[in-house]
């Protein structure tokens, strides 16, 4: 069995400027309303009466580029109906539109919201990994469009070597419900998804 | 709720009625049998009647919530582990026996006894459908679905509005009866209204400890409750108070009604109206449930 | 029929129904209606993979973001199917000269030439101006009006009631900054132009009063900082992708350099610097700069020396000759200038927001680590004294002794390496005068009452001349005047005559009289706000439907290195758009001087064999055009970083800056000469009109700024849906503002001042100080029937009201109240 693919991302070179998920809509021609990859905004701090000046007390922000995340234990295929998704031998999890019925099932148990439904197609879509450029031998466009190299791909087990485990930046949610195939770099503020600390910002993304 | 929740609301509202109808019609069956002659026929085909034609429309209903129904058929080999394969399974299955045992009823096909066989077994798929829809919902990454409460509310709800509806079906029987057969049609009656309290209690013995169980999980299950009794206290309100005004207070009358002779104009009245209630406040219930759920994560 | 009549017939019937709706609102809902428009593209894709081969072709991205990067397009049968990133390997990037990867902005350009609302051909209005009615008519009718128009303006009210407008949208500029139709307005007898710009008036023209010109290290410089002070500066989301700044302060962040940003936003540079952020009150920077001045001197902490040897007018010995006592910076900052006030931190810290001790250890952090850049951008200049804030940025690069040396900067923006290239040749213009770009409405309404003194309106222009800071040598042609007010206006590719101009319910008014402005002449590729206000609208290119070529450098924010693109023209115009160079040997011809304008030059190769010609004048090694066409890309392998008047540094007499001293002018005689108290000759704290201490705010509380915005360049790519998906519009304002309001992240707010309306989504945040708001800029105002304007454009609230010196926008000083709606 070909090696499980995984995404990676950089917290501290993510300015939340979301070329990928452009990227991923110019490679996919996704419409308005389905994001194969989002970009969370989250926030935290407060501002404080300090001798009648307001200041900023641990006022902070950083970004999670966030896409399907392959995951080893994909919830979405344990409750689709039709077996429409699949995990490909290298972990890419795939959605075929043929034998989508458009229950969205999978998207009401998906923590990601990864499979979003296309209203076009009427069916549930989501990120493939971009399977045909990487079957290529190409990188997936989110992982080539960063301006600031803030995200890699490969297979996990070297992801990991290179750069640690963490998989688990708030507002993502814990990783062991679907042992996500992904690693982050948290930066020196980033919260655990159970620190409970800020509030997620861009609610466009939700 | 967007229009393919508003399908989903439809389809199961109208899947419990047909199916709690069913269920109850045959309990109703065996006692009214015991009278003899065409009594249960006379009182049980009406509503059986509707059976068929409800799930229809639940049906029907259900195509919207999908976005490519064409694909449906796709579903069938997976209710080995789907739970929404089964319910689509079973659903069929249960159409089709319903369809079946209306028309040997209607036609008087076939012998009481295997009549009453198929009959039964229509009502355990009713069952089974009920119980399938249910456990659709207990899915890891939605706390607020996923309890025992789910099956359960599914299930009491189903029997509650086929109580009531049958209830209701009784009094619009009841100026074709004879004197001898009014008494044993009350004491249905009767049945009916204590049961449909008896199924009010455990409604209202479930929800506070399901409210207690969200309260406690924190996260997504406190998002659903908060909005339970936050955006949607109001409906969250009603919705108890039609059920309890329906199920309760005008079952309660239902049954010291049909205690008394010559109160059909009144049993009516109070039939009728508990089973409106009733179906109202499940579908607000059912509305609160689609409205307020919240996953796990993003 | 093929894939490509699929895709020209799916954009005739999208844009046909979008032309019977005309109208503002209708037009905004028409792009609604057609959100699934984008998908003619898809399935154009899908198609068109039957037949053909694909290439993939280099484009540059070259809009006016002050960056620009390389983009390569796949392509198949003459339909775009994706942006790729630059192209040049991965192995082949150097530290010095990285691949310039597009921002999101870049990556969404095949939804911008395939947008619904494209031009298809050329319209005339047929209602009144501003109607939003209009017809379609053929070019040679558009042509034909346009340049009999052209001639009958001209015989009645001359040359100088022509106006060539600021714009960036869409022109085929030459790669140095020319362009093809100033050459046909120039020749056709002159026209009005401008100079300076809306984004960096004040910079352009008050930065030469204290270092004689326009000089930053070059950004890629900034990894050889310990500390970098950013003053107002987001350049992660003004120049996001490429080789430009972002990606310089990203990669120094990365190294360990700290960032330290002020401004009143915890901005993208912030986050993504993980800088320190001090939040400071709109328009008081130079309040913090005078207070750290002032610890600075108190604390003994500032290079004496070099303040002695390298500057004019920093304390009493230093002030130039004929300079009065105690006019010097340090009497300013003591107390003993013209206020008497003592510049303490605790006086900052009532003004600025900033505890006094903050200011005092951020006085002490910059003045004891090395090398520390210090940085302005131009944000906190768009404002009512602009000006003050670009000349006292350098005095704390001076005091701390990093300007002039690497890992320093002297103050200014980063500058960077440029490819010099020919350009398009420009006959001198025959009409000697032209206006700051801002005053053009002024221009309009009262032309011939303009002044040298009062509106410095200056000797000839050929349009950004940023670096052109004579105010003064205007001055000294005291009589200059316009001989008619503006009576055609040529807009090529600009949103400003509506949405990027100031006070847009003024400007309506001033243009909705055709009687006055007769003739608006609008070259776009999709409708904007200003096409609305044209009288003729002209379908031009994108970038993707021309070959052209385009240089690195922008606004010049980037690394020691350089590079040039081949811009392929990758598909064929869409519809009847026509590129520029057409457009205006079109109008040449029917002019009279077609044989004189195209000067030999029968393609539009021929054009640019001339800006290749120009650098290989000093590139030896640039290919030809031929070669470069194939090669696409051209990039010099990137040297050393560039430090700003290090010559000066190391001998300031031999070496003396441009200044009437020589040294860096805290003190300019040249300002002091002009005794206007808003131009002072040492930069001083002025408080604002519409600032932070302006009693007006009894009335309207918040202050509102109307920054850059990551999801467009300005106004462009306005019209990209999934870039207003990506990055919906809103405004920002602080959590503790929005609860006293009641509003709550995400609700529907009104924005209001005496100037106008705005409904906007409120985006709650604590990455914002409480009492500031802001609006990005650049969404196209799309009034309601009341004169609401629905999508949040700024500029519906921003105020007509000039800088003094440089006449320019004062985008960011507004005060506004803000209602749950």
């Amino acid at each position: 069995m070909a090696k499980q693919l995984a995404f990676y991302v950089d917290i501290n070179k993510c300015s939340g400027c979301k070329a990928c998920q452009i990227a991923c809509k110019d490679r996919s021609n996704l419409p308005v309303g389905v994001r194969w990859r989002k970009v969370f905004q989250y926030e935290g701090g407060e501002w404080v009466d300090q001798n009648g000046q307001m200041i900023p007390s641990s006022v902070y922000t950083y970004s999670v580029s966030s896409a399907c995340m392959h995951c080893k234990k994909p919830i979405c295929m344990d409750v689709c109906p039709t077996s429409a998704i699949s995990k490909r031998n290298d972990g890419i999890v795939l959605i075929n539109a043929d034998m989508c019925i458009g229950c969205r099932y999978c998207s009401w148990a998906c923590p990601y919201g990864a499979p979003q439904f296309n209203e076009e197609l009427n069916v549930m879509t989501k990120c493939d990994m971009c399977q045909d450029l990487v079957d290529k031998g190409e990188r997936p466009a989110c992982v080539e469009s960063c301006p600031y190299r803030a995200m890699d791909f490969g297979p996990l087990d070297e992801i990991r070597e290179k750069y640690g485990t963490f998989a688990d930046p708030a507002p993502l949610p814990d990783p062991a419900i679907t042992e996500p195939a992904v690693v982050y770099k948290p930066n020196k503020i980033t919260k655990s998804s159970r620190s409970g600390d800020g509030r997620l910002m861009n609610l466009e993304e939700l | 709720m967007d229009t393919r929740e508003w399908a989903l609301l439809a389809f199961t509202i109208l899947g419990q009625t047909a199916a709690g109808l069913m269920i109850v019609l045959m309990i109703v069956r065996a006692y009214l049998a015991r009278a003899g002659g065409d009594l249960a026929d006379r009182l049980t085909n009406r509503p059986l009647f509707l059976v068929v034609p409800l799930m229809a429309l639940a049906l029907l209903a259900s195509l919207f919530h999908l976005g490519s129904p064409l694909n449906i058929a796709r579903a069938v080999p997976n209710i080995g582990y789907s739970w929404l394969s089964r319910e689509v399974v079973i659903a069929v299955a249960f159409v089709i026996f319903a369809a079946l045992y209306t028309y040997l009823q209607w036609r008087k096909v076939g012998s009481e006894s295997l009549r009453t066989a198929i009959g039964w077994i229509t009502a355990l798929l009713a069952l089974a459908y009920i119980y399938a829809m249910g456990m659709v919902y207990m899915i890891a990454t939605q706390p607020a679905w996923n309890t025992l409460a789910t099956p359960v509310t599914f299930i009491v709800g189903s029997l509650l509005i086929g109580s009531l509806g049958m209830a209701a079906a009784l009094v619009m029987g009841h100026a074709g009866l004879k004197k001898t057969e009014t008494p044993i049609v009350n004491n249905v009656l009767q049945g009916l209204a204590i049961s449909a309290i008896v199924l009010l209690g455990i409604e209202f013995v479930v929800l506070p400890l399901y409210l207690a169980y969200l309260a406690t999980q924190g996260g997504a299950a406190l998002q659903s409750l908060n909005m339970m009794i936050g955006l949607y206290g109001f409906v969250f309100f009603l919705r108890l108070l039609t059920l309890f005004v329906g199920a309760g207070v005008l079952a309660a009358y239902l049954y010291r009604n049909a205690a008394v002779a010559d109160k059909e104009q009144t049993l009516a009245t109070l039939a009728y109206s508990a089973f409106a209630l009733a179906l109202i406040g499940e579908a607000m219930g059912r509305f609160i449930f689609y409205a307020t759920h919240y996953r796990i994560g993003l | 029929m093929t894939q490509n009549n699929f895709l020209t017939k799916a954009l005739n019937d999208t844009v046909m129904t979008r032309r019977s709706f005309l109208k503002w609102s209708a037009a905004i809902g028409g792009t609604a209606a057609l959100a699934g428009g984008v998908d003619y593209g898809l399935k154009a894709i899908e198609g068109a993979a039957a037949a053909g081969e694909e290439q993939t072709l280099t484009v540059g991205c070259y809009h006016n973001c002050g960056g620009r990067c390389i983009l390569a397009t796949k392509v198949k049968d003459g339909t775009l199917l994706r942006i790729v990133p630059d192209p040049t390997p991965v192995e082949e990037e150097t530290p010095e000269s990285p691949r310039a990867i597009p921002c999101l902005r870049g990556r969404a350009q095949i939804r911008r030439v395939y947008a619904p609302d494209r031009l298809k051909y050329p319209l005339k209005r047929v209602g009144k101006r501003g109607e939003g009615k209009f017809e379609r008519i053929s070019w040679e009718e558009a042509l034909d009006t346009i340049a009999s128009e052209m001639k009958r303006i001209k015989d009645t009210y001359g040359n100088e009631a022509f106006y060539f407008n600021y714009a960036w949208g869409v022109t085929w500029n030459g790669p140095d900054g020319s362009s093809i139709i100033q050459r046909m307005l120039s020749m056709f007898g002159g026209y009005v132009g401008y100079y300076g710009t809306y984004s960096e008036a004040a910079y352009g023209v008050a930065m030469p009063y204290i270092t004689g010109g326009y000089v930053g290290n070059s950004a890629d410089d900034i990894v050889n900082s310990k500390l970098v002070l950013l003053l107002g500066d987001n350049s992660l989301v003004t120049r996001a992708g490429g080789d430009n700044g972002g990606y310089w302060y990203m990669k120094a962040a990365e190294q360990g350099t700290k960032f330290i940003v002020v401004d009143p936003i915890m901005t993208e540079t912030v986050a993504a610097t993980q800088a320190e952020w001090i939040p400071i009150n709109p328009g008081t920077d130079v309040a913090l700069i005078a207070a750290m001045a002032y610890v600075m001197v108190k604390e003994n902490l500032y290079d004496k020396e070099f303040m002695a040897t390298h500057t004019a007018g920093f304390d009493e010995n230093t002030l130039p000759e004929g300079a009065p006592r105690n006019s010097s910076y340090m009497a300013y900052i003591m107390g003993k200038g013209y206020d008497k006030v003592e510049k303490t931190p605790e006086w900052a810290a009532v003004i600025t927001g900033i505890p006094a001790e903050r200011i005092a250890n951020l006085a002490r952090e910059i003045a004891s680590i090395k090398p520390c850049a210090i940085i302005q951008c131009w944000g906190p200049q768009r404002r009512a004294y602009g000006e003050q804030f670009v000349r006292a940025v350098p005095i704390l690069a001076a005091m701390t002794g990093n300007f002039g040396i690497p890992g320093g900067n002297t103050g200014q923006l980063p500058g960077g390496g440029y490819c010099p290239m020919g350009g398009i040749p420009v006959p001198p213009n025959p009409v000697q005068v032209s206006i700051p770009c801002f005053m053009w409405p002024d221009f309009v309404t009262r032309g011939t009452d303009m002044t040298v003194e009062k509106d410095y309106i200056r000797g000839a222009s050929t349009g950004w001349s940023a670096t052109a800071g004579d105010t003064t040598t205007a001055q000294e042609n005291k009589n200059l005047r316009l001989k008619s007010n503006m009576k055609f206006m040529w807009n090529h590719g600009g949103n400003c005559i509506i949405n990027q101009h100031a006070d847009v319910n003024y400007t309506r008014k001033v243009l909705e009289d055709d009687s006055k402005l007769e003739m608006i002449v609008t070259v776009e590729v999709g409708m904007t706000p200003s096409t609305m206000y044209s009288d003729i609208i002209l379908p031009g290119t994108t970038g993707f439907e021309v070959d052209n070529i385009i240089t690195g450098e922008g606004h010049g924010i980037k690394g020691n290195h350089a590079w040039a693109m081949y811009n392929h023209k990758v598909i064929e115009p869409m519809f009847e758009a026509k590129d520029d160079v057409w457009i205006a040997e079109q109008l040449a011809d029917r002019l009279g001087f077609g044989e004189d304008f195209r000067d030999g030059h029968l393609t539009r190769d021929d054009w640019m064999k001339d800006m290749v010609a120009g650098a290989q004048s000093s590139l030896p090694d640039f290919p030809s055009l031929e070669e470069f066409k194939e090669k696409g890309i051209y990039k010099t392998k990137g040297g050393k970083p560039f430090v700003g008047f290090e010559a000066f540094r190391a001998d300031p007499v031999a070496n003396p800056l441009g200044t009437a001293t020589g040294k860096i002018e805290i003190y300019s005689p040249v300002l002091a000469n002009l005794k206007n108290e808003e131009i002072p000759p040492i930069p001083t704290y002025i408080p604002e009109w519409e600032g932070v201490s302006d009693p007006l705010r009894e009335k309207y509380p918040l202050m509102m700024m109307t920054t850059h915005w990551v999801a467009r360049s300005h106004s462009t790519f306005e019209n990209v849906d999934i870039l207003r998906e990506a990055h919906p519009q809103c405004i920002w304002i602080n959590t503790l503002d929005a609860e006293a309001r009641g509003v709550k992240n995400g609700d529907m707010v009104k924005v209001y001042n005496d100037r106008g309306v705005v409904h906007i989504p409120a985006y709650v945040t604590n990455r914002i100080r409480p009492g500031t708001t802001n609006i990005p800029q650049g969404a196209h105002y799309t009034p309601n029937a009341d004169g609401v304007d629905t999508r949040g454009c700024g500029n519906t609230l921003t105020n007509y009201r000039p800088t003094p010196m440089a006449k320019g926008f004062t985008a960011h000083t507004n005060l506004v109240q803000v209602e749950k709606l």
